[in-house]
Order: C-alpha cells, then structure tokens, then sequence
C-alpha cells in the first residue's frame, strides 16, 4: 500500500481566548485582565490521506474545519500532535510546503485583480519555477478542458464570479502541486457553474492524481467528487470514511413522504402541523423507540425519517392508516444531505 | 530544477509583477492623471508655505531659505523609494482585517517581497522629480561646490536616508497585526516625516536627540545633507548614516515579518 500524502496524529489546537467584559469598565478591564479561557478548536484528530484521493472535509460553521485546513497548509501550528504534508511539517517549513500545495478560497482570489489571468499565471510560472515544458503541457491540459481563450485575457476584477474560481482553481493546479486544497469552490454559483466546477475539479484529480481536501456546505460537491468524507463538530472527529458508508454508519435511514390531505383540503401551515402532532402522537403510541422516527412536514407532504433497523414502513403505514387516509405516499434513501444534517443536529452518533 | 532563490529571482518576478501593474494602472487613465495632478498639487503646496514662511522671516535659527529648500529636496527624495516600492503597507491595515492577507500566505515566496510586490506607485517618480529640482535650485543659489565625488556621495546619501523612510513605514504599518486601531499609528509616522524637513538644531534638545535616537527621522533628511550644506559642521550622526539605516530596515522588516507569520487569517 502506498503511503500517505498527508496525516494528522492527535492533532489538537487551542486558543486563547480573553474572557470580556461589558462596558466601559470592562474594556479597562481587560486591558489588564489576564482572565483567558482555552478554546479547544481542534481536538485529538488523526487521519491518514492518500495520493490521488479527494475527501471531503465537512462540518457546520465554527465546527475546527479551516483551523485543520490552517495546520496543513502551514499557517498555524498545532498545540499537540504532529501533522506530515508530503514528507514535509507544514508550520515548520512553510515555504517548502507551498511549493507542494494549491490553495482556493471560495471568494477570495489569489490571482492579481488587475491583471488578465494569462499575466497572473505567467507571474506563478516564475513564482514556482515551473518548466517551460511542464507549463505549457499543463496549459494544453486546461485548454482541453475549459475554453482559455475566453478566459485569459480578461482582467480578473471584470471577471464573473464563476470565471474567476475556475480560474482560481487552474492558478491552483499550475504548478502540479501534490495537494490541493479547495474552500468552498462553488459558493454563490449558479447551477450550470457548479457542476463546470465540479466537472474541471474531478478531470484535474484524474489527470494528474492530484490529492484534494475539499470543504463545503454544498452536498452536491459531495456527492459529485467525494469518495471519503470526514466530518467534524466542535473539534472532534465524527466520522471518516467511504461515503458509501454513510448511511450504514448511521442507520439505515429512509424518508417516507406522505399526502394525507385530498386535493380539496388547503394545506396551510397551521393544518400540516396539526397532522405532523397527530402522526407523531399515533406512532409515539405504537413504537416504544422514539429514535426509530422523525416527524416532519414538506409543502402538503408529512415526512417520517425512519430508522429501518428499529422500525419497519409497513407498520408505520399500519399505525398511520388506522387512524387516517393516506392519499399518496412515496419511499426515499434518505439523502446525504439529510445524514450530514442529522449528524449536525446530533440525532446520530 | 534551481530551487535557490537568489536576488535575480526576486528581480525578475519583481520586473514582472511592476511592468504589469503599471500597465494595468495606466488603464484606468483618468485615475492615473488626477493622482498625478493631486500629487503635484501636494508638492506645490508645500514649496509654497516654505516661501511664505521665508517672506516673512529671513532665516530660521541660522537656517536660510535656500539651505531649508535643501533640505525640503533632500526629504522628497529620500522619501521616494518608499513611496514607489512599498507603497502597499498603507493597505495591509485592510488587507489583515477583513482576512484576504491570507492569500499572501500561501506562496513559496519571501511574504514581504510578495506583498509589497503587488504596488507600485507611480506618484512617487513625481515627488522626486520636485526633490531633485528643490535640491539643484538651492545647490545653485547656495552656490555649492560640486566635486568630482559630490554625485556619487550625493546618491549614496539619500540612498542611506531613505532606508530609514521605509523602515518607520514598516513599522507604523505592522502595528495592524497587533492593534486593531492602528490607523493612527500610519498618521503619526506621517506627522513626524514632516520633522525631516527642518534642520534639526533649530529644536530643543530633548526633541533633537528623540528625533535622532529613537523616532530617527534626523537622519531622513538633516544629518545625510550635512556634508553637502555644511560641510565643516558634519557630526558623527551623518558617517553612521547608512548603517544605522541597515539597522533599521532590518528591525522593521523582522518586526513586520514576524507580525505577518503569526498572522492566522482570522483578523485579531
């Protein structure tokens, strides 16, 4: 088995954080105060990454996500634990680092505002010292992929946003680095933009087994690149593995959606919840588990979120149907988003 | 492949990044030449209140018209490199807040060089076309000898003087990784840029040896045109010159340096 390009041993990162107080007398206060709380942003993570894989690095908002992203590149340093970024400690060396590494943050372009992107990537080819043969291999590769006349000799400031993440991410690529690191690629872009970056991001890791750490909010990047997927809350590690897994790590999960109300009757909110509370009281009756069921309502439909390992449909149809009309139903896999949710939410772990 | 990265490296990316920006700056023509105008505005206006000062007093503590043009000269003058190469400081205040300094980060490159690679301020050529035109005025009416090594010396001078320019510019810029308010910090070192203008002796001695030993704005201007304006009087402060300006930078650029790596991209 190869070894890994990347891997974080009990990594765990603390701040210090001032405790303030409120007012005018507060703040003099702690001009002197030396009242500090440790916050622990990154707690005992560890995680082998392999060449050529892209994972997924999600978690909601605060949850140690770019904390972790920081330590990798090399702009912070862990408090514990050590952290290898192809052969190299990033914080230690970290020059060394950034020529192996590719960085894009969401909205924040690294390329120069003022300049065509050509100029930008004329002026990295020089940064990197990127050969005359390998960058003009590289320029072919990208000319295969997205239309470059369109796009390089537009200064980046009159660029759309979508132009200027794929150019962004082909900043990124330039110099063949080993890893890359993608921050929210494709926040804020309308649909046919995401799957173009979606579709450019999976041809480069193809192409030249570029390892990728890929943090989002957007399921569908997920789900359209990820084979692994780490999940983080509150600095601890929830889950690392196939995405495939998921849904087995968590239960067998699957949505029911039913209509209960015939075409005639309005489905005003007041109405739905209603129905959710009677639902949740006749199942609440019938199933002594109360995690095997979620209760929830969609538009006219009533959703069950069940847990097929506690429960089964046909006898939360059963329970349903004595005590109501079902006028149309329908069966889902439940979703990665709705597990990622539930994971957040702490319904599961 | 040469992974060593000597000065023809950081020249050459210098070249690039500086003709680039000139020519992007040059699109926005009518930004480009109402800050020309502005800047010879600034600069007439100051040559102006010398002249007024002087209609009214013949010489100040010793210090005649044409000597404190000099000086006024000599202080643009210095003050160019500055002005043109490291320009960007007076945005890394913004740059760190709302977290987009992060991006110089990520480079295999000196953070200091990138960063101030990204301007080049073209104003600054305009201010030193009016320092050499001040300086060569008052060379005349001075009647000034020139000597076979006066140019050179000349040069070297103000190349020494400017190093301190830049260095207080670091300095007053690097505050913003530590304070949040630090504004007031770039002001300040403006104000006492002013200070350079005028002979030094004219003050008090507390300010005289505060403006030499520990806000060194003396040597911007005053101590490097001694051996030309006065030649006898040369203190030991001018033959130190350039060495406390390698000082300086250095201080400035450790102290900037170090600010920028402890920099972790969520502002303070």
């Amino acid at each position: 088995m190869a070894s890994p390009i990347i891997q974080l041993k009990n990594v765990t990162k603390e701040f210090k954080v001032l405790n303030r107080h409120e007012g005018l007398a507060g703040s003099i206060k702690d001009l002197f105060s030396q009242d500090y709380k440790i916050i622990r942003a990154v707690d005992n993570v560890s995680m082998d990454i392999m060449p050529g894989e892209i994972v997924g690095y999600l978690g909601p908002n605060g949850a140690g996500k770019s904390t972790t992203i920081k330590m990798m590149t090399g702009i912070l340093k862990p408090s514990e634990g050590t952290i290898m970024c192809n052969g190299v400690v990033p914080y230690d060396k970290r020059t060394q680092n950034a020529q192996n590494i590719g960085v894009v943050f969401g909205q924040r372009s690294q390329l120069w505002w003022a300049l065509p992107a050509i100029e930008s990537f004329n002026i990295l080819r020089d940064i990197y010292q990127i050969e005359e043969k390998k960058y003009k291999d590289m320029m072919n590769l990208y000319g295969s992929i997205v239309d470059m006349d369109a796009l390089m000799h537009k200064p980046v400031r009159q660029m759309s946003l979508g132009q200027r993440t794929l150019c962004d991410i082909l900043a990124s690529f330039l110099h063949d680095p080993a890893v890359v690191f993608l921050d929210e690629p494709t926040i804020g872009l309308d649909v046919a933009m995401k799957s173009k970056i979606r579709e450019l991001i999976k041809m480069l890791n193809k192409e030249r087994n570029t390892t990728i750490i890929l943090t989002t909010h957007d399921m569908g990047d997920v789900d359209a690149l990820c084979q692994r997927i780490v999940i983080i809350d509150k600095g601890k590690m929830l889950f690392d593995d196939g995405i495939d897994k998921l849904t087995e790590t968590f239960g067998a999960y699957r949505t029911l959606s039913l209509s209960l109300l015939s075409k005639k009757e309005k489905a005003d909110e007041a109405r739905m919840n209603e129905l959710v509370q009677k639902v949740t009281d006749v199942l609440g009756s019938n199933i002594s588990d109360k995690n095997a069921f979620t209760v929830s309502s969609r538009d006219d439909q009533i959703e069950i979120l069940l847990d097929e390992k506690k429960t089964n449909v046909m006898k939360v149809l059963n329970y349903i149907q004595d005590e109501s009309r079902i006028y149309d139903m329908h069966l889902n896999e439940i979703s990665t988003e709705s597990v990622i949710k539930k994971i957040y939410e702490g319904g599961l772990s | 492949m040469n992974m060593k990265k000597g000065i023809l490296f950081y020249l050459r990316i210098y070249r690039k990044i500086v003709v680039q920006d000139i020519k992007s700056k040059m699109s926005y023509r009518a930004d480009f030449i109402i800050s020309m105008i502005g800047m010879i505005f600034t600069n007439i206006c100051g040559a102006l209140g010398f002249w007024l000062i002087f209609q009214r007093f013949p010489s100040i503590d010793g210090w005649n018209y044409n000597e404190m043009m000099f000086l006024y000269g000599f202080s643009l003058i210095s003050a160019t490199p500055a002005q043109c190469l490291f320009d960007n400081n007076w945005n890394l205040r913004i740059v760190v807040y709302d977290g987009s300094f992060i991006k110089y980060c990520f480079r295999p490159i000196n953070l200091f060089f990138y960063y101030m690679s990204e301007v080049f301020d073209v104003k600054g050529l305009g201010q030193f076309l009016f320092g050499i035109i001040a300086v060569a005025y008052s060379w005349n009416k001075l009647s000034l000898p020139f000597h076979w090594y006066s140019l050179p010396l000349f040069i070297f001078m103000a190349l020494s003087a400017s190093l301190f320019v830049i260095a207080l510019l670091n300095l007053a810029s690097a505050t913003c990784f530590w304070l949040v308010h630090s504004f007031f910090a770039l002001q300040l070192s403006n104000t006492l840029r002013d200070f350079a203008k005028y002979p030094i002796t004219i003050f008090g001695l507390t300010i005289r040896n505060l403006l030499t030993f520990v806000i060194p704005v003396a040597f911007m201007a005053f101590y490097p045109s001694m051996p030309f304006l006065r030649e006898t009087q040369v203190q030991w402060q001018t033959y130190l010159t350039p060495v406390f300006g390698i000082f300086f930078l250095y201080i400035s650029y450790k102290v900037w340096m170090k600010g920028a790596l402890a920099y972790d991209g969520t502002g303070n």
